[in-house]
């Protein structure tokens, strides 16, 4: 009898809550529409996947790899993100470029998304700021796993 | 013995070794470039100075010979400033590309520049330009601008291969190393140029961007490519990165063995370990006319051991017939003796080996296998294999697959048919796999316990550097297991579980191996 009594307290609780927050966020919204207070603004539910939220300036997205300006990717394959990478999800095969200048360049490059936790670190170990994670995009979804294994063409775009 | 005090503790050192050897024999490192121990001081890098009192300059650890009651300091404030200065010399002109320097990780400049943390440069002049990829020799690529002019890749072309290919041409910051009238270096001890080189400057294409040394586990062994044994450093695949890697192995080095091969090894035992990945046999079968029946070893050993048994019991042991190789270990050669020879009385034990080759006054032996002076200390009876004496046999072992190498496949083939049971325990596929009744794979050197007796009777313990992967069995277990279910000699063989153990038997047994 007690315990019954116990969950009818939580959900009187529960709906007050909900009570709270509406009446709040209405008053600010009428302040607002009066004009009395324009600077707090009530909570808006943004209408995701129609409308999305911008992104913070640093924030994580998926990875791109960068091109020199004569268009050959920007990495020497210096393998410094295979070795910081903690969830081991990069790799990367070298091979010769003819440019005594370059030496470096990479023959694959693979990325499997589905192993990456998206921590950045490739980006902050690597020389040449060839590997950056500011494209943006954050539905990295897939129905197949092998379509989240990112190659250098797929990396480069 | 001259007592000197280095950084205020008394030692006694050997007379006549400099302050650097001797400061290294009591654990106290000195940082160096150009000293290397096969050479004689040379005195270029300037890395070594210390403090010696009484005497107002530096000094010199690598050329400076130990005297009665040396008072050296290896680390005061003056050897510090010091050598931060010469580090700053040699980091003017060094480009700053350890990303994809094969040398980073294992590079003495970098390590040294990360211990007395150089990290602000006063360097603001653009770099001097270099050659960037000079081809030095058959192997080796040598880039200029990495180059700390040190000479050691010099000393090493003049005193140990005294092929004397390449100098220091040209004067002040226009120095560099060439080599003569655009003569290669090609002899076979180039590959040593790109593992004494302190920095990255001479790079081995073998080894060239294939990964980064700190990817590598180093494992020790011994090279068992000729008679010499000479000791290796196998550097293998980890297992990460994850990508599928093409070899385990990415390259092997020399160990410093004075005895042995000194700090060196040849280019064929360097280059040559393509043979550990490369057409191994992995599946253990057993062939009954066209058809391939994959079993366990428990299993092959027990239809062995059948067949054995019963021609024992027919006292046909003329019949049986075993072919060994001399790249068995010390432990298995003996086992085979024990086992077939003293255990079964089987007297047909023939010798098949891979041919030999060229060998050179240094390091490598015209004998291509590593353990032929094993098998004349274990004491084996061996003959060639004649091909009549084959066919006359009914039960034929032939350890390794070097019979197919000698004789022509048909009458090897027409030899074989006659024998009712063939096993071959083999390392590599080869033209007997088509010939034998059961294939047994087998680890190789690299891949068991064991000990090998070099050219000049040293007895070379060593220890599996990768792991083998085949379904197959290491030859001393396999003879082991075949005494167990022949019942040969029970009480002498269950004491010998390991390869230590047959080694204690065979000290015991062969007053050689004392």
């Amino acid at each position: 009898m007690i315990k019954a009594l116990g969950y009818f307290l939580e959900i009187i609780k529960g709906g007050l809550i909900t009570v709270r927050h509406f009446v709040t966020n209405m008053w600010f919204h009428t302040l607002k529409v009066l004009g009395l207070k324009a600077k707090r603004r009530g909570a808006v539910t943004i209408q995701y996947p129609e409308e999305k939220k911008e992104l913070a300036a640093r924030h994580r997205s998926l990875h791109r790899l960068l091109r020199r300006e004569d268009g050959k990717p920007r990495c020497v394959s210096c393998l410094l993100c295979v070795t910081v990478c903690p969830s081991e999800c990069i790799s990367v095969e070298a091979a010769e470029d003819p440019d005594s200048e370059i030496q470096k360049v990479p023959a694959k490059f693979i990325i499997d998304l589905s192993r990456c936790c998206f921590c950045g670190f490739c980006v902050e170990a690597c020389p040449e700021d060839a590997i950056r994670m500011d494209t943006g995009k954050i539905e990295v979804a897939e129905y197949r796993r092998a379509d989240l294994i990112y190659d250098l063409d797929k990396l480069l775009k | 013995m001259p007592k000197i005090f280095i950084d205020d503790r008394a030692v006694e050192v050997a007379e006549g070794l400099t302050l650097l050897q001797a400061a290294e024999s009591v654990g106290i490192p000195i940082p160096h470039f150009c000293y290397h121990p096969a050479f004689p001081p040379e005195g270029s890098c300037r890395m070594c100075l210390v403090e010696i009192e009484g005497l107002p300059k530096l000094e010199l650890a690598c050329s400076t010979v130990v005297k009665e009651g040396l008072r050296v300091r290896t680390m005061s404030p003056k050897v510090v400033e010091a050598r931060k200065s010469v580090l700053e010399f040699l980091l003017a002109e060094h480009p700053l590309d350890c990303p994809i320097c094969d040398k980073a990780g294992e590079c003495k400049l970098q390590d040294y520049f990360e211990e007395y943390g150089l990290f602000k440069s006063q360097f603001k002049e653009a770099k001097e330009k270099r050659e960037k990829k000079f081809k030095l020799g058959r192997n080796l690529i040598l880039d200029r601008e990495r180059c700390i002019l040190c000479t050691r890749c010099v000393r090493f072309l003049n005193e140990i291969t005294k092929t004397e290919d390449a100098g220091i041409l040209n004067r002040g910051i226009h120095s560099e190393v060439g080599i003569f009238e655009s003569e290669f270096i090609d002899n076979n001890y180039s590959g040593n140029l790109a593992q004494i080189c302190p920095v990255g400057a001479i790079t081995d294409t073998d080894f060239r961007f294939k990964t980064r040394v700190w990817f590598l586990e180093s494992r020790e062994s011994i090279c068992p490519l000729c008679s010499r044994g000479c000791n290796i450093i196998m550097d293998s695949h980890a297992g990460y990165p994850r990508t599928l890697p093409t070899r385990r192995v990415y390259r092997v080095r020399a160990r410093q063995n004075l005895d042995v091969n000194f700090h060196w090894i040849c280019d064929y035992g360097r280059y040559g370990y393509a043979y550990l990945d490369e057409g191994r046999e992995d599946r253990l079968v057993w062939k009954k006319g066209d058809r391939e029946t994959r079993l366990s070893w428990d299993k092959a050993a027990q239809i062995l051991s059948e067949k054995i048994r019963s021609l024992v019991h027919l006292r046909k042991n003329s019949r049986i017939g075993i072919v060994l190789h001399t790249n068995l270990t010390n432990e298995e050669l003996f086992l085979a003796d024990r086992v077939f020879r003293k255990g079964l009385g089987v007297e047909k034990l023939f010798l098949a080996d891979p041919p030999p080759g060229k060998g050179d006054e240094f390091l490598l032996t015209a004998d291509r296998t590593a353990n032929r002076r094993g098998l004349q200390e274990v004491g084996l009876p061996v003959q060639a294999p004649d091909l009549k004496a084959l066919s006359g046999l009914d039960l034929l072992l032939i350890f390794g697959h070097y019979l197919a190498a000698g004789t022509s496949p048909s009458d090897l083939k027409n030899a074989l048919e006659k024998v009712e049971t063939k096993a071959l325990f083999a390392s590599h596929k080869s033209g007997l796999d088509g010939l034998v009744d059961f294939v047994i794979p087998v680890p190789v050197i690299a891949e068991k316990n064991g000990s090998l007796t070099n050219i000049d009777g040293r007895v070379q313990p060593f220890v599996a550097g990768l792991s083998f992967a085949g379904d197959g069995i290491a030859e001393w277990r396999a003879l082991l297991d075949l005494a167990r279910e022949l019942k040969v000699e029970h009480k002498y063989f269950s004491r010998l579980a390991s390869p230590e153990a047959i080694y204690r038997a065979l000290r015991k047994e062969i007053p050689f191996f004392k």
